[in-house]
């Protein structure tokens, strides 16, 4: 440890300022609070400050970045992530320096975010240790009210000097070259650091009244309390504050800004939150987290529960930053978790620790946020709402999907959406996707023609396992625009079809005149190796329908199979869902015989921005085909 | 063909238009997109061959409905500028009073001269296909939504309240310095101007899809509001929408 | 003579003025049966919106009277209520305020003379052809209109319905390094303001050449050009504090028009910036002196078409007194003060009259508060309102002079003289002693 008087300290800022190749940002007042901020003199350093408004979180993450730019004529052009400048952030404490290591795994896990990690290389954490504990402060309860590593320098006020800890040789290299008068610590400094440190720990007002520990299980035993969260969200206003100003949140939406010229423009990514109303509603006008209830208690799984699962860590350092900005004071995790605590006591739950998954986290790969450019080749309207488009990579590869994979479709200047490949992989040299008319990017790819350009990422998430599918018999159940996805699968099997056992097609839509891939699919009817069932909901008069009328499940009973020799594909409308299984599992379908292709609202598509999720789960990359066996216990999902 | 594009206004305070004719360079680049034929702000020349209409201000009189009628008739996109235009705005204020009373304090004897009933949005006389909210609004939102419509797609409007931009700027919440504020329950979109400019929010772009009224007033009560004064800060821009 | 002809014009909302206004003549045999400024704007009713409401929102409130003219809207309606409450302001708010209002004037008077009356002088129907004809002039005055914007900007909040002008100063205000950024541009937009100049002066044969004698009215200060602050004065009569305003504006109501007219020593007057260019002229800054010369515009002068040229001596008037006003914030440096300030103020009940010269005139707003601070009654009165009765008057009195012109050219005119006032019928509201005609 080394010690600087506070003048020493000062000039040390002042140096690294004057050094244009740096960008210094510190923390200073803000009205009445305070903020990070450029500094342009040390004196604007405010280190006895008690929490920042909003974390340090948005110099690496921040409120609003350009992903990429486009121009119509050329394609799309990521953004380069290399910084111009080194970034130095001064006066970070120590929960938030737990938040930006919690944040990093986030950003690195399977597909790694480049610019998140790039601004993060091209940085040094000056962190301090808290000298005033903010009224909503619970770090120590949550362990984070002191830290060990995750910093570059770490300063601790001794009155006349500071203390000063090396974390790392950036920041020994950063003391060298800026600092002057560097002592070696006295023992007695070092004594009275860890004094602080130790005082700083038993300055927290708010507590838990047990060990954070014991959170996750805890959440796993109130899903669904009854009137629980339904109480505890009654004053939520879905104002977001909560979310919006918490340093390991990190949900994202994503817009494309045409310049008027509309030839050319960027992609930008802004935060989101996943307490905000629309956060889950998809084109349909579903929304899959509807009610205020619903969405608080996610935020509280998604920290407590979900990422500890996936991570290993509760994902709240215990900053109090959501308490306090929260107008109705709902947000505040002491008030939720000491309460859910006490009813726990008193229903006698048995809660333990939980054991901490073992888990090492792996990067893939960086994700690309730019589309491959791609031509329409071929456009063929299927019904009034549905066209089918078949298409090019320019780069003249293939795709390379698995049935039931997914693509992001880029339109320029109106943005990107998710389309589940409807063609099978063994049609080589071009794909097929069948899109309905819903929202804006859907309605202006249908103003498009044969030779227009549209951007292709992917393909994405974990489709059907065709291998392991081989020799078993299928039955699929396909409802409305649920046969896309089905179809590429279909395709596949067909293309193969001595591989596999019976070929059984259940497909339902409204009516007659919805009936997408009329011929082809109507011609399986022609076929022996495929028993083939069709059914629409009503015939209007001046259709024609001599099939089965009714919904997808009164075809269920009409076909015989055996459950154990046979699995289910299905997909359709979210409401089908329920109905399918209760039938299927009637007919004694073992659980993980039943396969689904789930849709939700999508930005990222690799497992980020966090819209697609449902509990736990990722339909982009844990999805979106499930095996039912692995999602029955996932609420959120059927 | 570029389309043509017309500029209307009723019962405000034309600060919408002049938001638009400060787009300054830009409207240059704007002329390139569209065809202006009709701006009597700026311009002497009219026409009633236009494609989209936008629309400033409240209608605060039955003979203007007439002239809301024909614009929708010859437009084949009407948009609504304006918080007066979209909400009722500041003009619906008046709709608390009575009619007769608000025309005495003003006109005095006179008062049966001069003709009005209450203030509304267009949209509660003609439909309506796009709003750009506030009072006044954003040059950024209006050319948003003016590419949006030459893209041919629906401009997305936020449907989330203004603290979401007021943390992402970072601003003191007026709550915390004895301030009252609406924000809770305004729809987003205007980058919560006002408080950064170390005010409040008032209001001006109206009510989000879904508000928690309630919580808000007891937000403003909480914070040392009598019912009746929470009830007020709802009534400076919400009138026409809460009354619906 | 060709003057026995029947004519009628019916300029149905004159276009390239801020609100809607209709010009009615008739003549028949060439007699004039009539001729009439009428004004169809749907009327507000702010006066009646702003009782009940509370002190420190009452310039929200009537700031959207006008778009236009939001900033002194904004400002009379501070000054009404902090001289109801007794409340004063510091010298530095007083500063930042009067360049608010330079702001306001620059940004108002930049749009009026560049857009909407150059395309008058060119023969043209607006300044979207001069785009393409006239790029340069045109990309200079967008310049200087966007100076003015970012000004407002900076001082105010906004260009249109100002933020930070509060009760009691400012909510938030400009560092002195951004101050200084606003000076250096105010500076370098001097040429530009002298090439404007000259491009008007080569044109300004074209401003036709009509005198009608008439009264002015605005604010008179010894200290200065006045604009923030000062006395009601006259070239008719002696001047009276602005608690006064009544004895001066007179309102009456007209039957053609929703908005209220006004008249003092004589059937009419004329406020705006030819008013004030009389009543101030040895005020005015050098260099807007010199410009003033360059058209041969001095005190007093009758003819209502030179108000433009007033409005551009005082563009460069304002950008003078706005760099003076900046290095005196300068040497004085800038009091500290929270980024989200909220005066502490004593809420009393009184009744206070605030007046400002905005771009078009003298305006008034004039409140009276209860003792929880609510407002139990309001009167404005706004320029363009007591210009009406002047610009009826001197379109009757134009109209014979030009009655052997084209049907065309005598519209043309017509619409010319209401646009040199710059009226701004937006903002027609209000209440008052009413005599009828
Ligand atoms: C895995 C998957 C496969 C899909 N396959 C198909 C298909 O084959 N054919 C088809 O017609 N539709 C499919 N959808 C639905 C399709 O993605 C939505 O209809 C589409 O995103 C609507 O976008 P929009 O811009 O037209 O709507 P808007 O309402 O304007 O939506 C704006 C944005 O919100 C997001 N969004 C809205 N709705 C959805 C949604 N339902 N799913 C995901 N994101 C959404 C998108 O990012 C979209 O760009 C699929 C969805 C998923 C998740
Ligand atoms: S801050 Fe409070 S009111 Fe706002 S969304 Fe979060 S819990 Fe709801
Ligand atoms: S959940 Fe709240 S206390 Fe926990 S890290 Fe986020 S903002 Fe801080
Ligand atoms: S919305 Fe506001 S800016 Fe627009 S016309 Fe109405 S008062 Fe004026
Ligand atoms: S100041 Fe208003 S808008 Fe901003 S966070 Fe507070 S309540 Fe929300
Ligand atoms: S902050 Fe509120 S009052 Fe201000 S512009 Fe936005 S919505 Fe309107
Ligand atoms: S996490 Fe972004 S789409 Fe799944
Ligand atoms: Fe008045
Ligand atoms: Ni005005």
């Amino acid at each position: 440890m080394h010690t600087l008087s506070k003048e020493a300290f000062n000039e040390f800022v002042d140096n690294l300022i004057a050094d244009n190749s740096l960008d210094v940002v510190g923390v200073k007042s803000k009205g009445e609070k305070f903020a990070f901020g450029p500094l342009e003199s040390a004196n604007q350093l405010r280190l006895d400050y008690d929490v920042t408004l909003l974390p340090p979180k948005k110099y690496f993450f921040p409120q609003r970045e350009t992903l990429l730019t486009y121009d119509v004529a050329s394609g799309f052009q990521a953004k380069d992530p290399k910084e111009s400048k080194f970034k130095i952030i001064i006066g970070v404490h120590p929960y938030d320096i737990m938040a930006l290591l919690h944040m990093d795994e986030i950003f690195r896990e399977t597909k790694s975010d480049p610019y998140y990690l790039e601004r993060r290389y091209a940085s040094a954490i000056i962190g301090v240790n808290i000298e005033n504990v903010s009224e909503s402060c619970f770090a120590s309860s949550m362990g984070c009210a002191t830290i060990d590593y995750g910093y570059d320098l770490m300063l601790t006020d001794l009155g006349d000097k500071f203390a000063i800890d090396v974390g790392s040789h950036k920041g020994a290299d950063l003391l060298n070259k800026y600092a002057k008068d560097v002592k070696k610590a006295f023992a007695r400094d070092i004594q009275a650091v860890g004094k602080k440190k130790t005082e700083i720990i038993n300055a927290s007002k708010q507590k838990f009244n047990f060990s954070s520990e014991l959170i996750p299980e805890m959440l796993g035993k109130f899903y669904d309390k009854d009137g629980f969260w339904e109480n505890h969200s009654d004053q939520c206003l879905s104002c977001g504050s909560c979310v919006l100003v918490c340093p390991t949140c990190y949900c994202f939406d994503v817009t494309d800004n045409p310049e008027l010229s509309l030839k050319k423009g960027e992609r930008t990514r802004t935060w989101d939150g996943c307490l905000l109303e629309d956060f889950a509603k998809v084109a349909s006008g579903e929304n899959f987290r509807n009610t205020r209830a619903a969405r608080y208690r996610h935020r509280y799984f998604k920290k407590g529960k979900y990422l500890f699962d996936r991570f290993g860590f509760v994902s709240c350092v215990g900053c109090g930053r959501c308490s306090s900005n929260c107008l109705p004071d709902i947000a505040n995790p002491v008030n939720l978790f000491n309460d859910m605590y006490s009813l726990s006591l008193k229903a006698g739950f048995q809660i333990d620790s939980a054991t901490i998954p073992d888990i090492s986290i792996k990067t893939d790969s960086t994700i690309q946020f730019a589309p491959k450019m791609a031509t329409i080749v071929k456009k063929v309207p299927m019904t009034s709402n549905e066209t089918m488009f078949e298409i090019k990579l320019d780069d003249k590869t293939d795709l390379g999907h698995q049935p039931g994979q997914f693509v992001q479709v880029s339109v320029f200047g109106v943005g990107e959406a998710p389309f589940g490949v409807s063609s099978s992989p063994t049609n080589k040299g071009s794909f097929e996707l069948c899109i309905r008319k819903l929202g804006n990017v859907t309605t202006k790819i249908h103003t498009l023609n044969e030779g227009d350009k549209i951007g292709i990422r992917g393909p994405f998430g974990k489709g059907f396992d065709s291998e392991f599918l081989k020799g078993k018999d299928l039955l699929f159940i396909a409802g409305g625009l649920g046969i896309v996805p089905l179809r590429s699968l279909l395709n596949y099997v067909l293309a193969n079809r001595k591989d596999y056992g019976r070929v059984m097609l259940l497909y339902g839509c409204k009516e007659p005149r919805e009936l997408l891939f009329g011929e082809e699919i109507l011609s399986l009817g022609e076929r022996d190796d495929i028993e083939f069932k069709a059914t629409v909901d009503w015939c209007p008069e001046d259709e024609v329908w001599t099939s089965n009328i009714g919904v997808i499940t009164t075809l269920i009973p009409q076909v015989d199979f055996d459950p154990q020799k046979t699995y289910a594909v299905v997909c359709g409308p979210p409401i089908m869902y329920k109905f399918v299984i209760r039938d299927l599992k009637s007919r004694n379908v073992p659980d993980d015989h039943i396969i689904v292709s789930l849709e939700r609202r999508m930005k990222c598509g690799v497992g980020k921005c966090g819209h697609c999720q449902i509990n736990q789960v990722y339909v982009c990359k844990d999805g979106p085909v499930f095996n039912y066996s692995d999602i029955k216990g996932v609420p959120e999902a059927l | 063909m570029k389309p043509k594009v017309a500029f209307f206004d009723f019962a405000g305070c034309e600060g919408d238009q002049l938001q638009i004719a400060n787009l300054e360079e830009e409207i240059l680049d704007l002329l390139g997109q569209v065809e202006v034929v009709s701006f009597r702000e700026v311009m002497k020349e009219h026409s009633d061959n236009y494609d989209i209409a936008f629309v400033e201000g409240s209608c605060t009189r039955l003979q203007d409905e007439d002239r809301l009628k024909q614009i929708r008739k010859n437009a084949s996109i009407v948009v609504a500028i304006g918080a007066c235009a979209t909400i009722g705005g500041i003009n619906s204020l008046k709709n608390y009073q009575d009619t007769d009373v608000v025309k005495k304090i003003v006109y005095g004897e006179n008062a049966h001269l001069f003709d009005t009933y209450l203030a509304r949005p267009i949209d509660a006389v003609i439909p309506i296909d796009a709003y750009v909210h506030g009072c006044p609004i954003t040059k950024d939102e209006f050319l948003h939504v003016v590419k949006s419509l030459l893209l041919g797609k629906k401009p997305e409007i936020p449907n989330y309240p203004v603290c979401v931009e007021c943390k992402k700027n970072e601003n003191v919440c007026a709550f915390e310095r004895e301030e009252f504020c609406v924000g809770p329950v305004t729809r987003a979109g205007c980058n919560s101007c006002c408080v950064n400019e170390g005010t409040k929010c008032w209001g001006c772009r109206g009510l989000v899809d879904n508000p928690n009224e309630n919580s808000q007033k007891e937000v403003l009560v909480e914070y040392g509001l009598s019912v009746d004064d929470a009830i007020d800060k709802f009534k400076l821009y919400f009138g026409w929408e809460k009354k619906k | 003579m060709s003057n026995k002809k029947n004519l009628e014009v019916n300029v149905h909302h004159v276009t390239r003025v801020e609100g809607h206004g209709n010009i009615y003549v008739n003549v028949e045999d060439g007699i004039i049966e009539r001729c009439e400024w009428n004004i169809s704007e749907a009327p507000r009713f702010f006066e009646a919106m702003v009782v009940g409401r509370n002190w420190n929102e009452l310039h929200h409130i009537t700031s959207r009277i006008c778009g236009i003219c939001s900033i002194g809207h904004t400002l009379a309606s501070l000054k009404a209520t902090e001289a109801a409450m007794g409340i004063t302001i510091s010298d530095q708010d007083l500063k930042l305020r009067k360049l608010a209002l330079h702001a306001e004037n620059l940004q108002s008077h930049i749009l009026h003379v560049g857009f909407l009356i150059l395309p008058d002088l060119m023969d043209v129907g607006s300044v979207i052809p001069l785009a393409s004809s006239n790029p340069d002039e045109v990309k200079t005055v967008l310049a200087l209109h966007r100076m003015a914007n970012d000004m407002s900007n900076l001082i105010c909040g906004r260009t249109t319905h100002p933020q930070r002008l509060i009760p009691g100063g400012f909510s938030k205000i400009p560092s002195i390094k951004e101050l200084q950024n606003l000076k250096d541009r105010l500076k370098s937009s001097v040429p530009e303001l002298e090439a404007v100049a000259n491009l008007l002066k080569t044109l300004a044969p074209k401003i036709p050449d009509f005198v009608r004698e008439t009264e002015f009215i605005g604010l008179k200060n010894p200290n200065e050009y006045a604009l923030y602050d000062g006395k009601i004065a006259s070239t008719d009569t002696d001047s009276a504090p602005a608690s006064e305003y009544l004895s001066y504006t007179n309102e009456y109501v007209v039957p053609q028009s929703t908005a209220k007219w006004a008249k003092h020593n004589r059937d009419s007057y004329m406020v705006g910036a030819l008013a004030r260019l009389n009543i101030n002229y040895d005020k005015l800054s050098p260099l807007a002196k010199k410009i003033s010369g360059l058209f041969g515009l001095k005190p007093v002068c009758h003819n209502p078409f030179m108000n433009s040229i007033a409005q551009l001596v005082e563009i460069v008037h304002s950008v003078e007194d706005s760099i003076k006003l900046i290095n005196e914030l300068e040497s004085t440096g800038l009091e500290k003060q929270s980024d989200y300030n909220l005066p502490n103020l004593l809420v009393k009940s009184g009744q206070g009259v605030g007046a400002v010269e905005v771009p078009r005139g003298i305006l008034f707003h004039d409140y009276t508060y209860n003792d929880e601070g609510v407002c139990t009654k309001a009167n404005c009165i706004i320029p363009t309102n007591q210009n009406h009765g002047n610009i009826e008057l001197d379109l009757k009195a134009l109209l014979p002079q030009i009655l052997n012109k084209s049907k065309k050219e005598i519209e043309l005119n017509l619409e010319m003289l209401v646009r040199a006032y710059d009226p701004c019928i937006s903002c027609s509201t209000h209440a008052v002693k009413i005599h009828f005609v």
